[in-house]
């Protein structure tokens, strides 16, 4: 008889929520071993620890967030789990996060080669993929899948990396008993078909798995305990409600610095990531970013170039105090300050509140739907995949759209000084760039490309910050509309200042 | 949705590439447009800016494309470019200058004060002998300061019946071409030119006086160049006079009203050295009257012109008394083609209208008479012709008459005799020989002689005869009939 090797194993292994006022413990002392090859049910309730336990093994802890405390040991595969980035777990692990965090921007195949291709694998397994959980190919896109559906794509994108350990939350969640019987017998039937993989389901849904598993983890929160059962285990009604809070723990003043240090530093690390990873890996999702953020804002920009453009020029020669008199000073004044200032500054604005609020509100769907959650799963850096393609967007949209704001409130100040005053086009274009230099566009085109930068990391912050809810999503949106115009005014002001005072 | 909003901002984007390639188009190739580019050289560009005009005659016709300072430092280079209409005018004679605020000290007065509010602006002038005309690229030496509006072409130009006359002065002090010419401290001509005489004894300046006020010139007018001017005494106190001459001199004149003849034109007054010491007469009574609304002036089918005569009674036992008319003739022309004035004897006669006190025959000497023609000219008039029958009807001729000049209808005339009926009116002229509004004659008492006589008494449109005194000494007014004149004196 061959020894059963082991994949995960607790030895007095405890977990607690860092929450302000002390630490809430969700179990302690928990020792026992998964097998490896097991197909084993966690169960428990709702707000009892399992989503942590699974967030924990999966190494999704939110930087932002104070880590849960862990106490006890955690092996894997014989190896210590720490949570580092190299972990052993880590690198073997996929999970079916709840909503599946599938990327909705792609088609299911797309989502799929995208896991093939961070894994190091050849992105033409994907068919075999799609057609082992039952994908019909070719199939509608991500958005508009069903939930059953949606479970068997993600499913199938967690098989691509080929993980050791494959975690499941609720993958039966909000589907019907056959569609539920359906996805836990194609979790099964993946499991057997790799001998090394260990499967660990999160689920109440007892009658979907019935039959199918080795074991049933129980995390029992009358008592705070974590244990294995066997696979004949089933809920028993009425079991305890959550533990309350232990005293233990530090003063909610200090929780409340150690979390704002805890922003600031994830603030940092956005900034660091940003300036690491500039080089562009996803080539093409950026590409498509960078034309998108050119084309997009464009008209929006035109029109407020125009306006501001026209309406300063014809205001500046309608009320002239001198009545007809310097004409031509007054309009060289009128186009610096529209090319050198105002125009850029209100473009900033437009661009913000147009490109970056978007960013933000998708990069908070994404964060809520746990797509962020996935990337980091797939082994694919978030930074690579939306932070890159965001930064240089904006790094080079941003100047295009104040380029373009600038050329309409040329013209529209052409027509106006046309229209206001008789100029002729020479003379307009004399008057209106005499005192336009080449410096003023470098220096223009400079504070649009830093405010583009500082724009798109506050986008990609406020956008990637936990999402607990969908109002969560909203307020971000708020947010990144609010500090991206502080930015732009901070960088025109001292951009402006710096160059010309 | 998704698709037009790309499309749409992919072409906003595609109309920004293309307006951005025209912009810069449009400023490199600013030089490259049509019209003459030209250099033209300062030793001080005045604050000049590029995108400055360039006007001529007051239009802008260029743009100034840039202002440097030359390699050596010496001078400071304007690029222009001439447009194709404003090149035409530049030959290579033309002269540069550019116009700011200037002032040009107490004789010259101030120049470019528009350039206070408006930028500086690059002005030339082309003489009348025009040069050659400019090519593109020409290096020009441009004038430190505007040359003097010398040029006649700078003054209003001289209408029909406006005087020209000469002002000999003893010195210039500062009139320029332009200066005003005064009367009564309000402006009735200009000067026009200024000349050293032939031999440097005096200055000659020309003078125009408008039409409408040259019946304020007189041959009795005193001329003086008006400069402030500090009287008066210690005791008495002072007076300051003439102050707004100041900034820029100019010539005056004043005149006793009824003294003096009309001046012809050509006329040449020699100016007092200061300013007269009388005081201009103060304002007559009458003008204190409020004035009748005046009629209509009737339309101009009769020439009536304006008659001033002056000449001195000579008496034996007292002292000489001038003698000065004014008054209204009619004016026709006779079967011989002479141009012919029919008017009051009492008006042009003085050895007619004086009395002498022991009853003698008056002595007249210098008697002048002048006529002025409604255009404003002043032609001196003979008396060929007087009543033999002693009735107050005299007839002038006129020399010097300009060839285009008409005189009263034939058919206007009556010398058949008429009924003064209750529509008969007489009509005048004032002193600048405009029609006045008439007077009725069909009162029971005939109108006042003295702004009247030798008015032409009109029945029905025709004037069947003047307006003079009954008999040679009365003051009586009589309407004297035309049919008085002999047949050569009258039209064909």
């Amino acid at each position: 008889m061959t020894t059963v090797a082991t994949a995960l194993e607790f030895r007095d292994f405890g977990l607690a929520h860092d929450r302000p006022g002390g630490a809430v413990q969700l179990f302690v002392g928990a020792s026992f071993a998964l097998a490896q090859h097991g197909f084993y049910l966690f169960c428990g309730r709702s707000g009892g620890g399992k989503s942590s336990l699974l967030r924990v093994l999966a190494g999704l802890v939110d930087p932002r967030e104070p880590a849960p405390i862990r106490s006890g040991e955690l092996l894997a595969w014989g190896e210590p789990v720490t949570g580092g980035r190299r972990d052993a777990l880590r690198l073997r692990t996929a999970a079916i996060l709840q909503d599946e965090g599938l990327l909705d921007e792609l088609s299911p195949r797309a989502n799929v080669e995208l896991a093939l291709r961070a894994a190091g694998r050849s992105v033409r397994l994907a068919p075999g993929l799609l057609a082992l959980a039952g994908i019909p190919e070719p199939g509608p896109s991500v958005a508009e899948l069903s939930g059953g559906m949606r479970k068997r794509v993600a499913v199938a994108r967690a098989l691509a990396s080929e993980p050791r350990l494959l975690l499941c939350d609720e993958p039966t969640a909000g589907l019907d008993e056959t569609a539920a019987r359906q996805i836990a017998l194609l979790l099964r039937s993946t499991h057997d078909a790799e001998r090394t993989r260990t499967t660990i389901v999160t689920t109440h849904d007892f009658d979907a798995f019935a039959a199918l598993a080795d074991g049933v983890m129980v995390l029992d929160p009358a008592d705070r305990t974590l244990r294995l059962e066997g696979p004949g285990w089933r809920e028993p009604p009425g079991a305890g409600l959550a533990a309350g809070p232990a005293p233990a723990g530090e003063p909610a003043v200090a929780h409340g610095v150690r979390r704002a240090l805890l922003q600031l530093g994830a603030a940092a690390a956005t900034c660091g990531e940003a300036l690491r990873r500039l080089p562009p890996v996803e080539l093409a999702v950026t590409a498509r970013t960078v034309a998108r953020f050119c084309v997009e804002p464009a008209l929006f920009v035109g029109a407020c170039g125009a306006v501001v453009g026209g309406l300063a020029t014809f205001f500046a020669l309608r009320n002239n105090p001198v009545q007809g008199g310097f004409e031509s000073a007054l309009l060289s004044g009128t186009g610096k300050v529209a090319v050198a200032v105002l125009v850029p500054l209100l473009c900033g604005f437009f661009f913000t509140a147009r490109i970056g609020a978007g960013a933000a509100a998708r990069l908070g769907t994404m964060q809520r739907t746990n797509q962020i959650a996935a990337l980091q799963m797939l082994g694919i850096r978030p930074a690579d995949y939306l932070l890159t393609p965001l930064v240089w967007g904006m790094v080079i949209g941003m100047p295009v759209a104040t380029l373009v704001g600038v050329v309409a409130a040329a013209g529209a100040a052409w027509l106006a000084a046309s229209g206001a005053s008789g100029f002729t086009t020479t003379g307009w274009a004399n008057a209106f760039f005499a005192a336009v230099t080449a410096g003023d566009l470098l220096a223009v085109l400079g504070k649009a490309a830093l405010s583009g930068l500082l724009v798109a990391l506050c986008s990609y912050h406020v956008g990637t910050g936990p999402k607990p809810s969908g109002a969560a999503v909203g307020a971000a949106v708020d947010e990144a509309i609010v500090r991206g115009m502080a930015i732009v005014l901070a960088v025109h002001a001292l951009g402006t200042f710096w160059a010309y005072a | 949705m998704h698709r037009i909003r790309y499309l749409v901002g992919s072409l906003v984007l595609l109309a920004a590439v293309l307006g951005a390639v025209w912009l810069v188009r449009l400023l490199q190739n600013l030089d490259a447009r049509p019209g003459v580019p030209l250099q033209i050289e300062f030793h001080d560009a005045r604050g000049l800016r590029a995108g400055a005009d360039v006007r001529f005659r007051g239009v802008t016709v260029g743009t100034v494309r840039a202002v440097t300072v030359a390699a050596d430092g010496e001078k400071a280079v304007a690029s222009v470019l001439l447009e194709p209409g404003g090149a035409a005018q530049a030959c290579v004679n033309s002269v540069f200058w550019i116009v700011t605020p200037r002032f040009g000290g107490l004789a010259g007065g101030a120049s470019g004060l528009d350039t206070l509010v408006r930028d500086a602006y690059l002005a030339f002038a082309t003489p009348a002998q025009r040069g050659s005309p400019l090519t593109g690229g020409s290096l020009l030496t441009g004038w430190e300061r505007p040359p003097a509006p010398a040029e006649a072409d700078a003054l209003a130009a001289v209408e029909h019946g406006d005087l020209l006359m000469t002002l000999l002065v003893p010195e210039n002090h500062g009139l320029r071409p332009g200066s005003p010419v005064t009367f009564r401290g309000l402006q009735t001509g200009e000067v026009r030119g200024i000349a050293l005489a032939q031999q440097g004894t005096h200055v000659e300046v020309q003078l125009r006086i408008a039409r409408r006020h040259r019946h304020t010139v007189t041959d009795q007018c005193a001329f003086w160049v008006a400069r402030p001017a500090l009287t008066g005494a210690l005791f008495s106190g002072f007076t300051l006079t003439d102050v707004t001459a100041l900034l820029s001199p100019f010539v005056a004149y004043q005149g006793e009203p009824g003294k003096g003849l009309p001046v012809r034109d050509g006329h040449r007054a020699a100016a007092l050295a200061s300013r007269p010491v009388e005081e201009p007469t103060a304002v007559p009574a009458a003008a204190l009257l409020q004035p009748e609304r005046p009629a209509e002036p009737p339309a101009p089918d009769l020439v009536l012109v304006r008659i001033v005569y002056a000449a001195v009674d000579h008496d034996f036992w007292s002292p000489d008394d001038p003698i000065h008319h004014e008054g209204t003739g009619v004016l026709f022309q006779d079967r011989a083609g002479r141009i012919v004035v029919a008017t009051a004897r009492s008006l042009v006669d003085g050895a007619y209208s004086e009395t002498e006190t022991f009853g003698s025959q008056p002595d007249i000497e210098q008697e002048q008479i002048q006529v002025m023609l409604p255009a404003g000219t002043v032609l001196r008039g003979a008396r060929v012709w007087v009543h033999a029958g002693g009735r107050d009807l005299a007839a002038l001729v006129l020399d010097e008459v300009p060839p285009d000049l008409l005189g009263t209808p034939a058919d206007k005339l009556g010398f058949g005799g008429g009924e003064i009926g209750p529509d008969a009116q007489v009509r005048r002229v004032g002193a600048d020989a405009a029609p006045a509004p008439p007077v009725a004659l069909g009162g029971r008492e005939l109108p006042q002689l003295a702004e009247n006589l030798g008015g032409a008494v009109v029945v029905a449109g025709m004037v069947v005869g003047v307006y003079g005194r009954a008999t040679a000494h009365a003051d009586a007014p009589a309407v004297v009939p035309l049919d008085l004149l002999p047949e050569d004196l009258r039209p064909r």
